[in-house]
């Protein structure tokens, strides 16, 4: 039990930016690289790091979020002892401008003190990337560090290794001390506290815009990229969908994509990323462009760096058009017709 | 136990020697199919389908795959409180142990489990074709029609009909008589090897049976001409749709390309009856700028570099720089090096074809490491 760690995931997190694809859903269930949502490479990388007892915070608009992970059952977290649990906010006016809320935790404090994990990590709910957390830990006990930040080429990840009894200490006295999240401990150097970095090697993506998921998701089309975060020994797991193999028909033309499975594709694909049981019609060209789970796309359709939300349906000879810095976003479950972009 | 009204019972104990080296290590039932999944997930999802959420799988034939594959069920949501999937290999008594000698032999050795649940109907089934069938209808249509046994039969060509289990009906689709492959068919009327019995007669049938020293033990050759002799009655239900037995490296290659074809009216993307399979875990797909794929099924996990037309290939497949694949069924995580030509083959699991070589014949071949070994030895033999 000594080298166990309780991994916390606060998807407590709101974005502005980000707001096109969360208006229905919290930021840790966007969808992101074909099949995943954001929370699933966390919470694989926790699963592959051997953690057994996971418990998400999630506040906003979290029925995506739940229907998503269910039992927990597809991370192999439907355990008789320890597994997932799900703690929303009773209070949704808690200020939460940083990861970690110690408020947040407080709600649900018989978690921390049942639980017989040593160590605890903390992560966001939208970095991802493929990392061995036990390599973080190993790290933190052999330097003997109070708290260990995961950094990449400097930047803080917002993942953090600290003893379990510590935490209970902060959360505990975060009225006194004046801390009211891990960010705030870290980032502060009046106490005596030993705070280490951890620089993570490898492919980082932290989805915090529309421009940077744009971003990330066409730079997952580069093989480099994704053998960093496809790793064979350790796989990102998530809801399974029973989708049959993508068919690509007489007509298809397909270039540098990635594609999901379910998939009917009778048009002409390129740089982009099509999620599961999407259909491309006939005619149409799709360039540079991200299509979500079962969005049909018409015939005769152009689409050039466009993101497309879910269920979304785009009628024959709809021209859409965006720019590497604003993609033109279809919201969830809408109608693009011809006569709409008149 | 909760008593239920129908328990299935699935043999999936056959070898599939026609099939050659692919079932060496595998039951037939466990041989990969359509990109994505094994034989028996067409009959295991049918059942789930219909509703029926009882089923023995009876195993013999190099289990060891098939029963991790299986499981507990829950691919097919069939991890139940009561009832679900349970795997029923040969087991020893007091008397010694007993191997399953022949299909009606493997369900009387399992009495007992049915008997558990008290069922009013048993539906056998072979895990060995390709199909989807509700099987509710088919028990109601047991039920309308007041029969003993029905036998799920389908159409075949007159020119085939030879190859077959026959059944000769009078116009109420009452079974007259059964030939099993005549010379000369009366019918055209095939066996699918899917039968509901009431529960009673079944039983009191396999005692029989097996009582019978000169009995081989098999539904289609003892016991329902058995039952037809003592004149029970017997109702054929008659199947329209898709269904095949994949019995040979050609049928099973045949069944493959039949995904293709815009016409096959075995539809994988219906939402409303869904073909359920272990799942792979593996990234979506990634289709490379030089990469050509038209006309195919390509599944999870699978980098293309190369050109794949009318093809099919599993998960984790991946199709080198300059590679051309053409009428192949490429099975999960084999490779095919830069600039290989391969047509109408089907290359199985876990296999490396080396950059280069030309693979092309008449037949349907099947590329094993050992025809690839042999292959080897002639180049160095001539060079």
């Amino acid at each position: 039990m000594n080298k166990m760690m309780l991994g916390i995931i606060d998807a407590t997190t709101y974005m502005e930016p980000l707001q096109q694809l969360t208006l229905h859903r919290s930021v840790a269930a966007v969808p992101f690289a074909g099949r995943y949502r954001l929370i699933d490479f966390v919470l694989s990388n926790m699963v592959n790091s051997g953690i057994e007892s996971i418990a998400i915070f999630p506040k906003y608009q979290y029925r995506s979020l739940m229907d998503h992970l269910g039992s927990g059952k597809n991370w192999d977290l439907n355990r008789k002892r320890d597994g997932l649990f799900f703690f929303p906010s009773p209070d949704l006016n808690i200020p939460s401008p940083h990861i970690g809320a110690f408020q947040h935790f407080e709600q649900h404090i018989d978690y921390f003190l049942r639980s017989k994990q040593k160590y605890a990590l903390i992560c966001n709910s939208y970095t991802v990337c493929n990392i061995d957390y036990q390599a973080v830990l190993k790290r933190h006990i052999d330097n003997q560090c109070d708290i260990t930040e995961v950094r990449y080429q400097g930047r803080s990840l917002e993942m953090f290794v600290l003893e379990t009894s510590l935490l209970l200490d902060l959360i505990a006295n975060h009225a006194q001390t004046g801390y009211n999240s891990i960010v705030d401990v870290v980032r502060d150097h009046r106490h005596q506290l030993k705070i280490c970095d951890y620089e993570h090697h490898g492919y980082v993506a932290v989805i915090d815009s529309i421009e940077h998921y744009f971003q990330h998701s066409m730079e997952l089309l580069d093989p480099a990229v994704w053998r960093q975060l496809f790793v064979k020994s350790r796989p990102i797991y998530t809801k399974v969908k029973d989708e049959p193999p993508t068919k690509y028909t007489a007509s298809a033309v397909v270039k540098n994509s990635m594609i999901a499975n379910g998939c009917i594709i009778e048009g002409h694909v390129e740089n982009s990323i099509i999620f599961r049981a999407v259909k491309i019609g006939k005619g149409t060209v799709v360039k540079n462009s991200i299509i979500m789970q079962k969005s049909q796309i018409g015939k005769q359709c152009e689409l050039d760096r466009v993101i497309i939300d879910k269920d979304v349906k785009v009628e024959n000879d709809v021209k859409l058009q965006g720019t590497e810095q604003q993609p033109f976003v279809v919201r969830k479950g809408t109608v693009q017709g011809e006569m709409i972009n008149l | 136990m909760v008593k239920k009204k129908c328990v299935a019972m699935l043999l999936a104990g056959g070898q599939g020697s026609r099939l050659s080296s692919l079932t060496k290590n595998l039951a037939k039932p466990a041989v990969p199919f359509g990109g994505k999944y094994r034989i028996i997930d067409f009959t295991l999802s049918n059942c789930t389908n219909s509703g029926i959420d009882t089923v023995g799988v009876l195993t013999q034939y190099q289990p060891l795959l098939l029963h991790s594959y299986i499981g507990i069920g829950s691919a097919w949501d069939l991890d139940r409180r009561n009832g679900g999937v349970t795997v029923l290999p040969p087991y020893s008594e007091a008397s010694g142990v007993k191997w399953y000698e022949g299909t009606a032999h493997a369900i009387y050795q399992n009495i007992n489990y049915i008997e558990q649940y008290a069922p009013e109907y048993v539906l056998i089934l072979s895990g060995d074709h390709i199909y989807k069938m509700d099987y509710a209808k088919m028990l109601d249509y047991h039920i309308e029609k007041n029969a003993d046994v029905t036998i799920s039969v389908i159409e075949v060509p007159w020119s085939e009909a030879s190859r077959f289990g026959i059944m000769n009906t009078n116009e109420q689709m009452e079974i007259i008589e059964f030939e099993e492959k005549p010379a000369n068919p009366k019918n055209n009327l095939a066996s699918m090897g899917i039968y509901i019995f009431n529960w009673p007669i079944l039983k009191a049938y396999l005692q029989i049976d097996n009582a019978n020293p000169n009995s081989s033990h098999d539904f289609g050759k003892d016991v329902i001409p058995l039952l037809l002799s003592e004149k029970k009655r017997l109702v054929a239900y008659p199947f329209k749709g898709y269904w095949k037995d994949v019995g040979t490296v050609k049928s099973l290659w045949e069944a493959n390309m039949d995904l293709l074809n815009e016409e096959s009216e075995l539809n994988l993307f219906d939402h409303s009856w869904r073909i359920y399979s272990v799942n792979p875990n593996q990234p979506p797909q990634y289709i490379a700028s030089d990469a050509v794929v038209t006309e195919s099924l390509i599944n999870e996990g699978c980098v293309v570099e190369g050109s794949v037309e009318h093809s099919v290939l599993f998960q984790g497949v991946h199709i080198q720089k300059g590679a051309v694949v053409k009428d192949c069924v490429i099975m999960p995580d084999t490779v095919i090096g830069e600039n290989v030509y391969i047509e109408k083959a089907i290359v199985p699991s876990d296999i490396e074809i080396p950059s280069g070589m030309t693979i092309c014949s008449d037949d349907i071949l099947l590329v094993t490491k050992e025809w690839l070994q042999a292959q080897n030895l002639e180049k160095v033999e001539k060079g």
